[in-house]
C-alpha cells in the first residue's frame, strides 16, 4: 500500500505542487442555477489565458436517512442511473464542460484522466475527471460527497490550493449577527474562504452592455494591492477599468482623489490602462452598491476582519457582497 | 504551528524573570490565552454551537425548580425532550446520536435499569419500521416501475393533465400501502424520463417538470395517511394509543386497538378526496409548458418493449406484495403490522429477488434507532406525568382564546403538527407530540381517537420544506425543482388538506366512532 507521505511518493506531490504554484487556478462551484453558470462565463473568458486552469466541483451532500424516511437517497440514484438518466451533479457539471471546451475540440486537442475515491463511506464517493491539452492547460470536473456543500468546498480548497473561488449568488443573504441561526453555503465560503472569492450574478436581461470593473480602494497598503491583483485579472479578461473611492465627507473629497490619482499611477506603472475613475461622498456601502450597478464586477479587498469584528464593527466587503446587483469580487 | 511554537518560546523567556510587575502578568496571561487559543479549533465550538445550546437549555431547565404540578422525573423527561427536539430541528450532530443520548439519559438521568431501556426500544412499531424500510429496497429493486408507467400511459392518453392525474392516483394507491418513500423512488425516474424525453433544456421544461414531480411526490404524501402501513408516523400513533389507553381488563377501552381496517375507514376517503385537489392546485400553479406529451410516450412506449414479457420473478414479487397487503389488512391485529413487514423481507430475501447487501446500504438503520429511542422517551413522558402536564397548560393557554374544545382544540393541534412536522420528518414529528396531544385529548374529555388522527395526519402536510416528507425530500434529489417552489404550491396544498381533514373531523368521524 503506498501513503501519501512515503519518500517516493514526496518528490511527486512537491512537483505537483511546484506546477500547481505557477498556474492560475479557478475554482468554480456549481450548484445548477443560473448564477452559477454566469460564473462559469466568467471563468471561461480567464480559461482563454493558458496558465490558467478551472475546476468545476459539485458537491453532493452525504445521505442524511431520515430525511428520506430512512431510505437512502442513494437507492433513488441507483434507479435513475438504471433507467439510463443522469444524476444531477453530473448534468450541470456536463453542461459546465460544454460552456469551457467547444464540444469538437475536446476530442482532438485534449487528453482525458479519470480518477475515484470512495469517501464518507458513500460508494459513489468523490469523482474527477480531468482534460488536459498539450500546453498543459487543464479543466477539471469534480463531483464531491461532503457532509454539507460548504465543507466540501473548504475541503476542495484544501486539496487546492487554489487563487479564486467562483460561485453563484445565493437568493438571501443574511445580516452577519444573523448567522447564528445559521448561513446559506455561499455566505459560509465566503466567510471562511482562503482565497479570494467571486460571487457571481446574473445581469438582468437586455443589460449585457456593461462597464467591466468597478475597482473599490480606501486607499490602504491591504486595498491598494487588491486593486493590483484585480486590474491584472480585468486586463487578462480584456475588461475596461474604472476605480472608485468613497470620501465620507465633502471635506475629504480632495484626499479621495488623490487616492485614486496615486493609485492611477500604480497601475500605469504596470502598465494597466484605468478608463475611468469616479468619487462619490457618502456611506461605502450604498454608494459602492449604487454605482456598481453599471459595472459587470465590483471589486472590493477584503479587510480579514473575524467574525465578532464584522458583527459589532461591520465589514465593507462583506455588506457590498450581499446587496450588490452585480457580480462582487472578494480579493483576499 | 510556527506561530505556536514562537508563542511558547516567548513565554519561557519571560517565565524566569524576577521581580514582580502587572505589566508583566498582563501580558503573561494574554500569551497564555494565546497558546490555549492556538489549541482550540474554535470552528467546531461554532459549527456545533446549537449542540451546545441545546446542552446549556438542558442544565439550565434542570437547575430551575420543579414547577407545580410537575414530578422531578417528570421535569428530566420534559428537558430531555426539549434539548432533543432542539436537536431534530437543528441537527448540529448526527441524528443518531440523539438517539444514543436520549437512551443514556434514561439510564443516568432517571435511574431506570438499562434491562428495561432497552426492552422499551423495540415494540411492534419499530419492527414495522424497519420491516417495511428493507421492503421498500426490495420493491424498487424490483424494477416494475417502467410497467407501471406504461400502464399509466395507456390509459390517460398523452394529455399532460391527465397524465398528471394518472400519475397522483398511481402513486398514491400504491403509497397508501408500501409507504411514500418506496413510490416516490419507483416513479422519479418515470417522471424525469416523461420530462427529459419532451425536451434537452431543463428551462423549457421548468414547469412541467414541478407539475409531473409534484404529482408524484404529493400523490405520494397525501397517500401515506390512508393506511397504518403508510408510513412510520402511522404506527406510532397506533402504537400509542395502545400504551396510553388500553387495558386488557376494562372491554371499554378496546376501541383504543385500531386494526388496519379501522384506520383505513377514518383515513382512506380523506386521501382519495385530495388527489384530485392535488391535480387541480399543481396545474393552477405552474400551468405547465406543453399539453400535450405524445412524444415522449412513445418514446416511453419502446423503452418498455425492449423489457420484453414478464418474468417469472416480477409475478412472484406481485405475489408476494398480495400476500403482504393481505397480512396488513387480515392479520396484523393478531400477530402485528411489524411481524407481517418482517415476514415480507424475509420473503423476499428467500426467494432471491433482492440480495441483502442491497438491502443493508439501502436502509438507514440510524434511522430505525432514532424512531425506537422517541418512541420510548414518549413512552415515558406519560409514565412520568410529564405529558398531561404539558396538556394541561397547553390548555390553559388555549382556553382564553376559546380553542379549548371542538374545532378550536382541532385546529390549533393541527397547526401545531403542521408548524413541528415542516421543521423535523414527520415520524419524529409524531412522535414527539403524540404523547402530548393524547393527554390533551383526556384532559379537554375529547375523543383521543379523533386527536391523534388529527395529529397523525396532519404531520403529512409537510409541503413547505424539501425536508418535511421523505417522498419531497427524494423528489428534489431529481435537481429539477427549487426549494421556492415548495412554498409556491405548498401553502394552497397545506390550507386545502386541513380543511379537508376538519371536515372529516367533524362530519365523518362522528359517524365511524358511532359504529366501532
Amino acid at each position: 500500500m503506498i501513503f501519501r507521505h512515503d519518500p517516493e511518493i514526496d518528490p511527486e506531490i512537491e512537483k505537483i505542487s511546484e506546477w500547481r504554484r505557477n498556474r492560475f487556478r479557478v475554482l468554480v462551484c456549481i450548484d445548477g442555477s443560473d448564477e452559477a453558470y454566469e460564473g462559469i462565463r466568467y471563468a471561461a473568458e480567464l480559461a482563454e489565458n493558458d496558465e490558467t486552469d478551472i475546476i468545476l466541483l459539485y458537491v453532493r451532500p452525504i445521505d442524511q436517512g431520515l430525511r428520506s424516511g430512512g431510505l437512502q437517497v442513494r437507492v433513488v440514484r441507483q434507479n435513475m442511473l438504471d433507467w439510463g438518466l443522469e444524476l444531477p451533479g453530473i448534468q450541470y457539471l456536463k453542461r459546465g464542460l460544454e460552456m469551457l471546451i467547444d464540444p469538437e475540440s475536446l476530442a482532438e486537442d485534449w487528453t482525458i484522466h479519470s480518477d475515484h475515491a470512495d469517501s464518507w463511506g458513500d460508494p459513489l464517493g468523490d469523482n474527477k475527471i480531468e482534460y488536459q491539452n498539450e500546453d498543459g492547460k487543464s479543466i477539471v470536473l469534480k463531483l464531491k460527497t461532503a457532509p454539507e456543500p460548504a465543507s466540501g468546498i473548504l475541503d476542495q480548497y484544501e486539496l487546492g490550493p487554489y487563487n479564486l473561488i467562483i460561485m453563484g449568488a445565493p437568493s438571501h443573504w443574511r445580516a452577519e449577527w444573523n448567522s447564528f441561526w445559521g448561513a446559506g453555503v455561499v455566505q459560509k465560503v465566503a466567510a471562511m474562504s482562503p482565497c479570494s472569492i467571486l460571487i457571481a450574478r446574473q445581469l438582468p436581461e437586455g443589460e449585457s452592455t456593461k462597464k467591466g470593473h468597478l475597482i473599490c480602494t480606501d486607499g490602504s497598503a491591504h486595498s491598494m494591492e487588491s486593486m493590483c491583483q484585480d486590474a491584472v485579472l480585468a486586463q487578462i479578461c480584456g475588461h475596461p477599468i474604472t476605480l472608485f473611492c468613497t470620501a465620507h465627507a465633502h471635506s475629504t473629497k480632495d484626499e479621495a482623489e488623490n487616492i485614486l490619482l496615486e493609485a492611477k499611477g500604480m497601475l500605469a506603472e504596470m502598465g494597466v490602462k484605468v478608463q475611468n475613475t469616479i468619487v462619490r461622498v457618502g456611506n461605502p456601502v450604498s454608494t459602492i452598491v449604487e454605482t456598481g450597478r453599471d459595472f459587470d464586477i465590483i471589486s472590493v479587498s477584503d479587510s480579514g476582519k473575524n467574525r465578532l469584528k464584522r458583527i459589532l464593527v461591520g465589514s465593507t466587503s462583506f455588506s457590498v457582497m450581499g446587496a450588490a446587483e452585480t457580480s462582487v469580487l472578494n480579493v483576499h | 504551528m510556527a506561530r505556536l511554537s514562537l508563542v511558547r518560546d516567548s513565554l519561557q523567556t519571560h517565565s524566569s524573570g524576577n521581580g514582580w510587575s502587572t505589566l508583566r502578568m498582563r501580558r503573561q496571561s494574554y500569551q497564555r490565552l494565546l497558546v490555549i487559543k492556538s489549541y482550540i479549533n474554535f470552528f467546531y465550538f461554532w459549527e456545533k454551537r446549537w449542540f451546545f445550546v441545546a446542552m446549556a437549555l438542558g442544565v439550565f431547565m434542570l437547575s430551575q425548580p420543579v414547577p407545580e404540578g410537575l414530578s422531578p422525573e417528570g421535569m428530566i423527561v420534559l428537558t430531555m425532550s426539549v434539548v432533543a427536539t432542539v436537536l431534530f430541528v437543528t441537527e448540529p450532530i448526527p441524528l443518531p446520536t440523539v438517539a444514543l443520548l436520549i437512551i443514556v439519559g434514561q439510564v443516568l438521568l432517571l435511574s431506570i435499569p438499562s434491562t428495561i431501556v432497552a426492552r422499551s426500544l423495540m415494540t411492534d412499531s419499530v419492527l414495522f419500521i424497519m420491516g417495511s424500510l428493507m421492503l421498500a429496497v426490495a420493491v424498487v429493486k424490483q424494477k416494475l416501475d417502467k410497467r407501471i408507467a406504461w400502464m399509466i400511459v395507456r390509459v390517460t392518453g398523452t394529455q399532460t393533465s391527465r397524465i398528471c392525474f394518472g400519475i397522483s392516483v398511481v402513486s398514491g394507491l400504491l403509497a397508501s400501502f408500501i409507504g411514500e418513500h418506496t413510490v416516490a423512488a419507483m416513479m422519479l425516474p418515470v417522471g424525469i424520463t416523461l420530462i427529459t424525453l419532451t425536451s434537452d433544456d431543463p428551462k423549457e421544461v421548468r414547469n412541467l417538470a414541478a407539475v409531473l414531480l409534484f404529482s408524484i411526490s404529493y400523490g405520494c404524501s397525501v397517500a401515506g395517511i390512508g393506511t397504518p402501513s403508510g408510513g412510520a408516523r402511522n404506527a406510532i400513533m397506533i402504537g400509542y394509543w395502545k400504551e396510553f389507553f388500553y387495558d386488557p381488563s376494562s372491554p371499554e377501552t378496546y376501541k383504543y386497538l385500531v386494526d388496519y381496517l379501522k384506520w383505513m375507514a377514518y383515513a382512506y376517503p380523506m386521501f382519495l378526496l385530495q388527489l384530485p385537489i392535488v391535480t387541480v392546485i399543481l396545474l393552477f400553479t405552474f400551468k405547465p409548458e406543453y399539453s400535450n406529451l405524445s412524444r415522449a410516450v412513445a418514446k416511453l412506449r419502446m423503452q418498455v418493449q425492449m423489457e420484453g414479457p414478464m418474468k417469472p420473478g416480477d409475478w412472484l414479487s406481485i405475489v408476494f406484495f398480495i400476500l403482504i397487503l393481505w397480512g396488513w389488512v387480515f392479520m396484523s391485529s393478531d400477530i402485528g403490522m411489524g411481524t407481517v413487514a418482517i415476514l415480507g423481507a424475509a420473503c423476499f430475501l428467500i426467494a432471491g429477488l433482492v440480495r441483502w447487501e442491497d438491502v443493508n446500504s439501502g436502509v438507514n438503520w440510524g434511522v430505525v434507532l432514532l424512531y425506537a429511542a422517541a418512541i420510548s422517551l414518549g413512552v415515558q413522558m406519560k409514565n412520568t406525568g410529564a405529558a398531561e402536564w404539558i396538556a394541561e397548560n397547553f390548555l390553559a393557554i388555549l382556553t382564553p382564546l376559546g380553542a379549548d374544545e371542538g374545532l378550536g382544540l382541532w385546529a390549533a393541534i393541527s397547526t401545531l403538527t403542521t408548524v413541528v412536522t415542516n421543521m423535523m420528518s414527520n415520524g419524529a414529528a409524531v412522535a414527539v407530540l403524540g404523547p402530548i396531544v393524547l393527554k390533551v385529548a383526556s384532559v379537554a374529555g375529547e375523543s383521543p381517537i379523533v386527536i391523534g388522527f388529527i395529529t397523525a395526519i396532519s404531520s403529512a402536510f409537510a409541503y413547505l420544506t424539501v425536508v418535511g416528507t421523505p417522498a419531497c425530500t427524494i423528489v428534489y434529489a431529481s435537481g429539477y425543482l427549487k426549494t421556492t417552489d415548495f412554498l409556491k404550491v405548498g401553502w394552497r396544498m397545506a390550507i386545502a388538506s386541513i380543511i379537508i381533514m376538519l371536515i372529516a373531523a367533524s362530519l365523518y368521524w362522528p359517524i365511524l366512532e358511532s359504529i366501532f
